[in-house]
């Protein structure tokens, strides 16, 4: 039910009862007013009856009076006589005002005709008989008056008779309107009464319809809502990484189970308490506090990426890497309410990251090992025959000439074993590497290879080209993109190497904007398939079945990135130059960035 | 140095290391010719009476290896002496030589080995 519908039904309900008692209320005033009309004649009966009482005592002074004269002939006795004459004339006329015309008026005409028959035929003529000196014992007389008073007499309580006889017809139907009213209260207190109580009825029965309604859709809702809840909740909960929930001021809400057991917190400790508590990250390098993605969130409005390098202290004190990102929760307005973070244990990845590091750098040994003992090898086997001709008498010139090349096969060896060892000497700093004196040491260890493989190697190495980085990693880089070009480029194939150097320069959106060199290492080899190009930088990726580790291009990229160095690899699968060039960019002055995978 | 001689043939790419070893055989009394590849090893094998060979592994182009079996399959008698700088060669190289040695064995090995593969007194494989 609409509000607005309710509100009227509402004022209905109000209204009905007032608007109900007031009609019963004008209706009893009407049957009151009736009744008390009723009441007025029942005085105006009482009235007459006292007025026709008055007159038979009026009546009654009047005979004493005359008995009196007619006895003593005293005129003092005629004395009531006289004076009920004034009083009984006002008696008549208000008796005569207050009765309406009809049977009453009549009978009231009838006792002033008797009543004056009496005085003028009896009253009048015995005073003044008396009055005469005469006496007024004369039976007959007497008698005509004793027969005029009693008609006197009747005709006076006929009017009294009348008058009581209409009293009490008043009086019942006075008793008749009471009744009346009674029967009409308790019927209209009893329509009224029904008629609220239906209408009421009702409109309650239609309300409460539509508030059943209401509360079956509300428990649809809520139904569907807890639904919706489980589903997020157990979503939430399957999630293998940790998610933390925080309201706008970054205090925790809700966290997963994967995030309860990564802080050490469960979600009842953690509640309501500030995300830097519960979440509580430092620096790996720096070890200093790190501004969660929380706390970035709330400052930068916008969803934040994963930051790197972080270690989460547990509640126990003990520490994981992880990385986290954070995202806000909007209103329908668009106002943040809340904050969503999500985090994972990143130690694994670290660790499993730094062993494939290391078996990739092992692998390259592993890739030159064989080379460089067959470089050592063949020098030594010279070495030893010559040693043996030099002791079975050999002649002078033949000596010397021994001893030269024995002295020409040992500094070979000497040159092989330092190119080899600085392939793997670390340097904890960044040092300025000449790539020519890099390259060529490079090239001298895999000569046997390229041999074995067919492939003529050219070069084109300035001097003096230096930039700054870790040698030993930037070898293992150049070592596996030389060996995939020869590899790729086969029997009879060309490998070219060729560095340049990149001058500043200052257009923005040019990527090798700084001064730096260019190294190129070009084969003209079946070049790489668009299928491979898009996944050669991926781990684990190789064409080259068993015998690669699919790991060298992910680790020399991420060698370059923490260089601040680029790689790109150009192919052309098709037409007369046909083959690869791998472009390395490298800064003169690099910021390390460490980490770069 | 007589005719009686036996003739090597070396096939080494090392060539260093091949001039030494001529030397180190023709003072054993060998008489000794030299190719620094496969293919001119196999040209020589065949347009001389060999009587043994010294022949590399390693090699550009053709290793060790593919020559030794092409020589088996022109005069499968004549003993060859696979010598390598790789330490381990897979078994069906190793198998197609007669003996098979490592570089840095030293002189007198190898002098040793390839005295025990051609009877001084017999040239029955020319």
């Amino acid at each position: 039910m609409e509000f607005i519908l309710f509100k009227r039904t509402l004022r209905q309900v109000l209204l009905l009862p007032v608007v109900a008692c007031l009609v019963l209320a004008g209706i009893l005033v009407w049957q009151i007013s009736g009744a008390n009309a009723t009441v007025g004649l029942i005085e105006e009966s009482d009235l007459r009856i006292a007025h026709a009482t008055l007159i038979e005592k009026l009546v009654v002074d009047e005979e004493t009076g005359l008995r009196g004269y007619q006895t003593t002939s005293d005129p003092r006795f005629l004395q009531p006589y006289h004076d009920a004459e004034a009083p009984m004339q006002q008696a008549i006329a208000e008796l005569q005002s207050m009765t309406r015309p009809g049977q009453q008026q009549l009978l009231i005409n009838q006792f002033i005709q008797q009543h004056q028959s009496w005085h003028q035929t009896f009253a009048e003529p015995l005073i003044s008989t008396i009055a005469a000196g005469g006496h007024a014992t004369d039976v007959d007389l007497n008698l005509q008056g004793v027969d005029r008073m009693n008609a006197v007499r009747d005709s006076l309580k006929a009017i009294t008779s009348a008058a009581e006889k209409s009293r009490k017809d008043r009086i019942a139907l006075w008793r008749q309107q009471t009744r009346h009213i009674l029967f009409l209260l308790i019927g209209m207190a009893l329509a009224i009464g029904l008629l609220i109580g239906l209408f009421t009825r009702v409109r309650l029965q239609s309300a409460y319809a539509s508030f059943q309604h209401q509360l079956d859709l509300q428990r649809q809702r809520t139904q569907e809502l807890f639904e919706s809840e489980q589903h997020l909740r157990t979503t939430l909960a399957s999630i293998g990484d940790g998610v933390i929930v925080c309201d706008a001021e970054g205090h925790v809400q809700m966290m997963n189970l994967v995030a309860q057991d990564l802080t050490g917190w469960t979600e009842s400790e953690a509640q309501n308490r500030p995300l830097e508590e519960v979440f509580h990250i430092v620096s790996e390098l720096t070890r200093q506090p790190v501004e969660n993605s929380a706390v970035r969130v709330q400052r930068l409005k916008r969803v934040v990426g994963v930051s790197q390098h972080t270690i989460l202290l547990r509640k126990d004190g003990t520490e994981i890497s992880v990385d986290d990102s954070g995202a806000p929760i909007r209103d329908a307005a668009g106002e943040i309410t809340g904050i969503v973070m999500v985090f994972r244990d990143i130690t694994l990845e670290l660790k499993t990251r730094a062993a494939l590091l290391a078996n990739e750098k092992l692998a390259v040994a592993g890739r030159l090992a064989a080379t460089i003992a067959h470089e050592i090898h063949n020098p030594l086997d010279s070495v030893a025959n010559l040693l043996y001709l030099l002791q079975h008498e050999p002649k002078e010139e033949e000596s010397k000439q021994f001893l030269q090349m024995a002295h020409t096969e040992l500094a070979r060896v000497t040159q092989i074993s330092r190119a080899m060892l600085s392939l793997y000497r670390e340097s904890s700093a960044p040092v300025s590497v000449n790539l020519k004196e890099m390259l060529d040491d490079l090239l001298l260890l895999m000569q046997r290879r390229f041999q074995i493989l067919g492939v003529t190697v050219s070069t084109d190495l300035p001097p003096e080209i230096a930039v700054e980085g870790f040698p030993a990693e930037l070898r293992q880089v150049f070592t596996n993109l030389i060996i995939n070009a020869a590899e790729a480029a086969g029997q009879g194939g060309n490998v070219t190497v060729r560095v340049r150097p990149q001058p500043a320069v200052d257009t923005a959106s040019d990527q090798a904007a700084e001064a730096g060199a260019i190294v190129e290492i070009i084969d003209n080899g079946p070049g790489i398939s668009p299928e491979n190009r898009s996944r050669i930088f991926q781990p684990f990726f190789t064409t080259k079945g068993q015998s690669g580790t699919g790991l060298g291009l992910w680790v020399s990229q991420g060698i370059i990135r923490k260089h601040a160095g680029t790689i790109d690899l150009d192919s052309r699968t098709e037409g007369p130059d046909h083959g690869a060039t791998a472009r390395v960019f490298l800064t003169s002055k690099p910021v390390i960035h460490l980490g770069g995978n | 140095m007589d005719n009686s001689s036996p003739l090597v043939l070396c096939v080494d790419d090392e060539t260093v290391g091949l001039r030494v070893r001529q030397m180190l055989l023709e003072r054993a009394g060998y008489k000794v010719l030299t190719a620094v590849d496969g293919y001119s090893g196999l040209e020589l094998f065949a347009a001389h009476p060999v009587d043994a060979v010294v022949l590399d592994y390693s090699m550009p182009g053709m290793h060790g290896g593919q020559v030794a079996e092409k020589m088996r399959q022109t005069k499968p008698k004549v003993p060859i002496l696979l010598l390598s700088a790789y330490l381990d060669l897979p078994p069906e190289v190793t198998s197609l030589a007669d003996v098979y040695m490592t570089k840095g064995e030293g002189a007198p090995a190898l002098l040793d080995k390839l005295g025990n593969l051609i009877p001084t007194s017999s040239h029955q494989n020319r």
